[in-house]
């Protein structure tokens, strides 16, 4: 795929690690908004929390962890970054 | 304005056309990323090609030289994201008509080539 | 009540569901070698399909999505595809299975060779696909396939020994020929629990538009319509018991086993088996291509319906065809009926976990079932069939490799 589109559905799944190299999680989720005729991201949900929700499983109080979409790095689609570190994601509750 | 989980409400969807006809499956979801601004939608995608490159890049491979004795002109159908009516539980409405479009290629070649050969059929 | 007409839709997918090839053979097989020892098998069997039956109904009428359909959209492509081809390759040996019982039933009344039919067999069944729609099929099927009943009433002129008939009602160990008797227990369960029965059930369902009303009249027709199915095949080992047993037939061949209603019926009972097993195995044939096609054509996203004349959905027609004449392979070159539906049984109880597990996490979901998701009795029973689904898994192949019948 070219620089700037990446294939969603081959994002699934995939490890992201922040710039330290820590692991962070599996994308298992991306909410988006519609606005107009657009569709626009606006988070990655990471970690097993984020699967069982959407399997329709209520997670026992385990929260998804949430990256805004400003904080992903998709240059390289295979292997996603945070711009920030693991321990500086807003509301990281690990 | 309403929020959507891309993996849960818009991929693996029904996708159907604007009568309501069923046109296949949202297999693929192209995202725009844009530069600075949040990623969008490019466009949906739909094709066997797309579903084998999910499973493994050699799958898609071996999909891709099947392709030959394939009756669509297109491995994948992309319907940009503009021309999505609704996204509901239950499908993804999409503003075109499917015997017009390659979802439907195999479709309407099998009832041409086969299925009008039946004797019997009226 | 317009909807106990539905229980036609539960009769058949027991006629084709519950008493197919596979159960004639194994019910036969139970009662020859073990006289009335595997009733529990049986019963245990139908306890759990008619919770998971229950279960397909109730998902269909409250989601109004079919199995397949709701499993690629809730978990995606990449896991369902695994589960996908396995589950699709066993209920293809199922197809292969009931085409050479209805070829079986014809070589019996016409001593024509059992290959010689498996093309004419197969054409025929797909033209009452083709020309017929749901309802016709659910109608002429269920009320043709209560001609089974007659293995019921050679039980009762048998009059079997009811202390012993009950006793076979609790589990026990058998006294010899351990492996044989758990690999036929093994093959009665899986017979019982098809998945492709799930995909059948919640398909039928939509076809016959169901909705929320619907919920507590599924359950009568669940519950009656693998009664059914249970009772014939109850019928069926003490008819084997009776009547095979004594002789010590142990039904290696299924010749030995078309032998079973003649002490009850002397003059028809030879005819009563071929034509009972001719019907049972059409209703089969006739669910699981459909089976096949509903669950390909969902995975997909194509058109479907057996309601829909075939010019409106191409592909799922043209996957019942190619599906039918495929299955008529395995019989038209040779290969041997009870051997075959053996396998075929093996591997439906090797890959029920592909089914059954994606659709217990369905029925919890509450999102798509609200209040009707499932409550702790049906998740209790889902997870016991789980648990024996993976023992299953397990042990079915091997054990029908070592002590199958044959």
């Amino acid at each position: 795929m070219g620089g700037d589109k990446v294939r969603f559905e081959l994002l699934l799944g995939k490890k992201v690690r922040d710039p330290e190299g820590v692991r962070v999680g599996r994308i298992l989720s991306v909410t988006a908004e519609i606005e107009g005729e657009d569709c626009v991201v606006r988070e990655y949900h990471l970690g097993t929390a984020a699967l069982l929700a959407r399997l329709g499983i209520s997670p026992f109080g385990r929260q998804p962890l949430r990256v805004p979409w400003d904080l992903m790095d998709l240059s390289d689609p295979e292997h996603p970054r945070l711009r920030c570190l693991a321990a500086e994601l807003p509301g990281k509750t690990r | 304005m309403k929020k959507l989980d891309l993996a849960r409400d818009v991929l693996d969807k029904l996708v159907v056309d604007k009568g309501g006809t069923k046109m296949g499956r949202v297999d693929g979801l192209v995202l725009d990323l844009q530069g600075g601004g949040p990623p969008r939608v490019e466009v949906i995608e739909m094709g066997f090609v797309v579903l084998a490159r999910r499973v493994h890049p050699r799958v898609e491979r071996w999909v891709e030289r099947l392709r030959r004795w394939s009756v669509r002109k297109t491995a994948r159908q992309r319907v940009p994201w503009a021309k999505v009516k609704e996204v509901t539980p239950y499908h993804v409405q999409v503003d075109l008509e499917a015997l017009k479009t390659p979802a439907f290629d195999w479709e309407r070649w099998l009832r041409d080539h086969f299925v009008a050969k039946v004797p019997g059929e009226d | 009540m317009k909807k106990w007409l539905q229980l036609g839709l539960g009769i058949l997918t027991a006629v084709g569901g519950f008493f197919d090839m596979g159960a004639m053979a194994t019910s036969a097989q139970a009662g020859a070698n073990f006289r009335f020892q595997l009733l529990w098998a049986v019963a245990v069997a139908t306890l759990m399909v008619v919770f998971l039956v229950e279960m397909s109904g109730r998902f269909a009428a409250v989601s109004n999505k079919a199995l397949p359909d709701a499993i690629r959209e809730h978990f995606g492509f990449t896991f369902w595809v695994v589960p996908f081809l396995v589950l699709s390759l066993s209920t293809f040996l199922v197809l292969a299975t009931e085409i050479g019982g209805i070829c079986f039933a014809l070589h019996l009344v016409t001593g024509l060779p059992t290959p010689l039919m498996a093309l004419p067999v197969a054409v025929l069944t797909w033209l009452f696909l083709w020309r017929s729609t749901f309802s016709t099929i659910e109608n002429s099927t269920s009320l043709l396939g209560l001609i089974t009943l007659a293995f019921v009433v050679a039980a009762f002129r048998h009059h079997p020994p009811a202390h012993e008939v009950l006793q076979g009602f609790v589990p026990s160990l058998p006294g010899e020929d351990p492996l044989k008797y758990w690999a036929i227990a093994v093959s009665i369960v899986g017979a019982v629990l098809s998945p492709y029965l799930f995909y059948f059930y919640s398909s039928g369902a939509v076809e016959d538009h169901w909705d929320e009303s619907y919920v507590g009249v599924n359950r009568g027709i669940a519950a009656i319509g693998m009664g059914f199915g249970s009772v014939i095949s109850l019928a069926g080992i003490v008819v084997a018991a009776m009547a095979l047993a004594p002789r010590g037939i142990q039904v290696d061949d299924y010749h030995q086993a078309a032998l079973m209603l003649t002490d009850a019926f002397p003059f028809w009972g030879f005819l009563l088996f071929a034509v009972s097993m001719g019907i049972a195995c059409l209703g089969a044939a006739l669910e699981v291509a459909l089976a096949m096609a509903y669950s390909l054509a969902q995975t997909f996203g194509w058109n479907w319906g057996e309601n829909l004349d075939p010019r409106e959905d191409a592909r799922f027609s043209t996957v019942y065809t190619v599906v039918l004449l495929l299955a008529a392979l395995p019989i038209l070159f040779g290969v041997d009926p009870l051997k075959l539906t053996i396998l075929a049984m093996a591997s439906e109880a090797a890959v029920l976990p592909f089914v059954a597990l994606p659709f217990v996490l369905l029925m919890n979901d509450r999102k798509l079932l609200k209040e009707h998701a499932n409550g702790w009795i049906s998740n209790t029973v889902a997870g016991i069939v789980l648990l024996v689904a993976l023992v299953l898994t397990a042990v079915s192949i091997p054990l029908a490799l070592l002590g199958g019948g044959g």
